[in-house]
């Protein structure tokens, strides 16, 4: 093994080899073209969704379990032990969850798109599997964690969350054969916002910390704001689901308030960050991750209008599209843009043995292809869904695959440069 | 709390020293990537206070300051990390180092030449592309330590390990 090979994938290193988080990239990549490619056919039936199996829901889990979930824990698995100053204890249970995770999601969407219970339920215990063994090497690392206790916090809250939705979500599939539950929409609503804002949120809340002040160069942000917007978070996710399941709207109303203060918090945090940056062209992704911020407040906004019982033509879904697609795809495609090349240079090898340039590992082409394709695809679906136009959501659907194609092909080529020259 | 924080601060003297360096390079790449950015293809006059001050900085930091600092973390730190059996991070880093000095001084020796008689179209393309390739490099490389380096500092180094490195480092300056 070479001297960067071994600094990367020796038991005692903070680094993980770079198959392991490439591969959930990769993968992250491939679903996020499927997503698009389903939310296609799906698109008469997008507006009208009020939940149950069809593409529609296959083209959501595509997108948050394929692709959120995956960018998500591959990130942590290399990222956590540099934050936490602790390698993971093995590698090869990070490897095995991949193994679990690749086809529960691919079998659980097919039997969602084709109301296939069988495939449903084996894909959801694969899947659950996987996350369950990520869970337990995260919470083994966090344990052991020797420093960025506001970091490690939003961890700890991210696998309870996860734990939560994930019991939640195999619940729903089993109830959908037997019937047994007589809440099933609640517990649906429960589910999705403990899976996006719960286990997503803490992840991109608590990392952001980190990665966000790493990317600019900033100076300095303080803890407390931090701990307010765990806190807050916490409190609104569970005033939500007591509010929800209990039926008690004021709680509900509460619960959004404090999800608002928690995203006042963060932005205030990211508006820091960015304000003391040393850094000042920060490029493409900066744009994509800007605009996610945007559209977290949005999406908490319509929150409130859903609850409120405002007159906007298909509210819940696009609620739901904002929260999946404005705020967290845009994000982490964002972050991943900018760390998949900063990885991979700590793996390969560029001209004459020297560790290869960013720019050498990135390709720029693919990546505006992407960012133009993607906004333009949010406010086709967005228009789609305001005026119940299936082929605007069609039209946004393949431009939201346009631009999956060219994040996919900037991925690949990563991966490609991995190889070191003999 | 002990440790690397969220403020960027260190509880270890030699990480915190460190990181005002990486700071004060990032003063000097950032005003030569605007130099850069602003004057493009066309060379800039060198008469031009602003530039004549940024080229003056490239070199004398470059030079003096980025090699002190380099010979500091491969003589002192990444040697304590390989006693520890972080022997990886020492040699990644070390790597970057040697692309990072030969190109630091290129770029410092072309500074020099730019102050004293201007650029040409040539001197200023060639100097363009070293510098460009210089600037890259450094910011990733300091992400990287501000990242993966510093806070490994406070398991790796004890309180008097720290003091003594750490006063060391500062006479050195």
């Amino acid at each position: 093994m070479n001297s960067a090979g071994s600094f990367l994938g020796g038991a005692k290193d903070r680094l993980l080899p770079a198959s392991i988080p490439f591969r959930f990239f990769l993968s992250a990549s491939l679903f996020h073209v499927l997503a698009w490619t389903v939310l296609f056919f799906a698109a008469d039936e997008v507006a009208r969704f009020r939940g149950g199996p069809g593409l529609t829901l296959a083209a959501i889990h595509l997108a948050t379990l394929g692709v959120l979930a995956m960018t998500a824990i591959g990130a942590s698995y290399q990222l956590l032990p540099v934050v936490t100053r602790r390698p993971l204890a093995r590698d090869w249970p990070a490897r095995l969850s991949f193994w679990l995770i690749l086809p529960g999601v691919a079998l659980m969407t097919y039997g969602m798109a084709e109301s296939a219970l069988t495939s449903m339920k084996t894909g959801a215990v694969l899947l659950g599997f996987g996350l369950a063994v990520f869970a337990v090497l995260t919470a083994d690392n966090l344990r052991r964690a020797g420093s960025f206790p506001v970091v490690s916090a939003h961890g700890w809250l991210a696998l309870v969350s996860l734990v939560a939705f994930v019991a939640l979500g195999v619940l729903l599939i089993w109830d959908l054969e037997s019937g047994f539950l007589n809440n099933h929409l609640s517990l649906a609503v429960v589910h999705m916002v403990l899976a996006s804002f719960g286990f997503m949120g803490f992840l991109v809340l608590g990392l952001s910390l980190v990665l966000i002040p790493m990317f600019v160069l900033s100076r300095s942000l303080p803890d407390k704001p931090g701990w307010a917007q765990l806190s807050l978070t916490a409190m609104a996710l569970a005033g939500h689901s007591c509010g929800i399941l209990l039926g008690n709207m004021p709680l509900v109303w509460i619960a959004l308030a404090a999800g608002l203060g928690a995203a006042g918090c963060y932005l205030w945090l990211m508006r820091k960050s960015l304000n003391s940056s040393m850094r000042k062209r920060l490029g493409l992704p900066f744009i994509l991750i800007r605009a996610s911020w945007g559209f977290l407040f949005l999406c908490l906004l319509l929150g409130g209008a859903v609850a409120g019982g405002a007159d906007i033509p298909n509210a819940p879904v696009l609620t739901g599209f904002i929260l999946l697609v404005g705020w967290l795809l845009t994000f982490l495609l964002g972050v991943l843009q900018r760390i998949m090349p900063f990885l991979a240079s700590m793996h390969a090898a560029g001209k004459s043995g020297l560790p290869p340039l960013l720019s050498e590992l990135t390709a720029e082409g693919p990546l505006k292809v992407h960012a133009i394709c993607h906004f333009a695809a949010l406010a086709a679906c967005v228009g789609g869904l305001l005026l119940n136009l299936t082929l605007l959501l069609q039209i946004g659907a393949i431009l939201g695959l346009i631009g999956a194609i060219a994040f996919a092909v900037f991925a690949v080529n990563v991966v490609l440069k991995l190889k070191r020259p003999k | 709390m002990t440790g690397y924080t969220t403020k960027m601060s260190f509880s270890r003297r030699t990480a915190q020293l460190l990181h005002e360096d990486h700071q004060a390079t990032i003063i000097v790449i950032e005003s030569l990537d605007q130099l850069i950015a602003k004057a493009r293809k066309k060379a800039p006059d060198t008469n031009d206070l602003v530039v004549q001050k940024t080229l003056k900085n490239a070199g004398g930091a470059i030079e003096e300051e980025v090699s002190k600092h380099f010979a500091f973390e491969e003589d002192e730190l990444f040697t304590r990390l390989e006693d520890m059996g972080d022997v990886g991070i020492g040699e990644h880093l070390r790597e970057e180092h040697r692309a990072l000095l030969p190109l630091g001084e290129t770029v410092a020796t072309m500074a020099r030449d730019a102050r004293e008689n201007g650029f040409t179209d040539e001197s200023w393309t060639q100097f363009r592309n070293a510098a460009a390739e210089l600037i890259e490099r450094m910011f990733a490389h300091i992400q990287k330590e501000e990242m993966a380096l510093l806070p490994a500092l406070e398991d790796l180094l004890d309180a008097e390990t720290d003091m003594e490195l750490s006063t060391a480092y500062a006479d050195k300056h």
